[in-house]
């Protein structure tokens, strides 16, 4: 499998459609992003994850390609995407992340079931991939399991697992739709600054509303979450409403607005009271 | 807004969202004067009770 991608990257660089390659690599079984920019370092390192499949080191690959776009603005390059990150990069590019899509090539892998099934993914594989299978998309329950709950239930739920946060803003961080220069959770005037755990609901409601039409469904924060807040259950709910009022899905791939990126009335409606 | 609300467990007749013009004065008061007595009749939020629970268990 490593070696279709090897393969297919060399030829894109070859054929100059690409000035580097944007993929993991693995230095003495240390795996990280890294920016591939010549034959010779495709041969020295280059990881799916894992050695030979496309293992369980993930990243918010999307968001370093933002960066690479911005500090290199003439050249183009090629990126390692599983699934979640393609769905990724279709949502900063509904969200104007990326100035000209042609600089960008994707280089698709399928994820394995074994993967697919550890993070309930929904689509373990891009639109397009170059290498592995179509795995099963997985479904994660977990949104029925606190709906099944009274109110009562749910706020003690919830405040028991907000209460354990340390506010390490790893699940911003992380976080491959979350891109914004100035963020609403350092805002003291906002959500009060200096108290761990940070003020809640507020502080985490207040990201879930920020992930309203954005997350993909990665499981990355909850992954990086040190104190376990299961924040992707959060966010499930909150793409369910998305899509129930606004029937978007995000990570979809076309030209549209995500809907909370739209100034005015939702479709059929001609003013915010109707 | 009121349905993640209704996920977190907060009643979400606690949130009511309104667009109230700067011309609409009379409209604005009216909004905020039912809404105050609403949230009386609602008594004190769970969330103001909560951290002493949590202290107790």
């Amino acid at each position: 499998m490593i070696e279709q991608v090897r393969n297919h990257v060399k030829s894109l660089m070859d054929e100059g459609k690409i000035n580097a390659f944007l993929g993991l690599r693995d230095q003495e079984g240390n795996i990280f992003p890294h920016v591939f920019q010549t034959l010779e370092d495709l041969n020295n390192g280059l990881s799916l994850g894992d050695l030979s499949a496309p293992g369980d080191s993930r990243y918010p690959i999307a968001k370093v390609l933002l960066t690479l776009l911005q500090n290199y603005p003439d050249k183009s390059f090629g990126v390692l995407l599983r699934g979640c990150d393609d769905r990724a990069l279709n949502e900063l590019l509904r969200w104007n992340q990326v100035q000209d899509v042609r600089r960008i090539i994707r280089v698709g892998i399928a994820c394995p079931s074994e993967l697919a099934g550890l993070h309930e993914c929904r689509k373990p594989f891009p639109d397009e991939f170059v290498a592995g299978e179509k795995a099963e998309p997985v479904t994660n329950a977990s949104v029925v399991e606190i709906m099944a709950r009274d109110l009562n239930e749910r706020l003690a739920y919830w405040s028991r697992e907000f209460d354990r946060c340390i506010k390490c803003y790893g699940c911003r961080d992380v976080c491959p739709v979350c891109f914004c220069n100035v963020c609403t959770l350092e805002e003291d005037a906002l959500i009060r600054t200096g108290d761990i755990p940070p003020e809640n609901p507020m502080f985490h409601l207040t990201r879930a509303v920020h992930m309203a039409g954005r997350c993909i469904d990665c499981n990355l924060c909850t992954e990086a979450c040190p104190a376990e807040i299961p924040l992707r259950t959060l966010y499930k709910k909150v793409a369910e409403i998305v899509r129930d009022e606004f029937d978007y899905i995000s990570g979809q791939a076309g030209d549209g607005k995500s809907p909370l990126n739209i100034l005015g009335p939702a479709p059929g409606h001609t003013s915010a009271n109707d | 807004m009121q349905k993640l609300l209704e996920f977190s467990g907060i009643d979400p007749e606690r949130l009511n969202l309104k667009w109230v013009s700067s011309a609409e004065g009379p409209r604005f008061a009216q909004v905020v004067t039912d809404f105050v007595e609403k949230i009386r009749k609602l008594g004190p939020s769970p969330l103001r009770r909560a951290p002493e629970e949590r202290q107790a268990g």
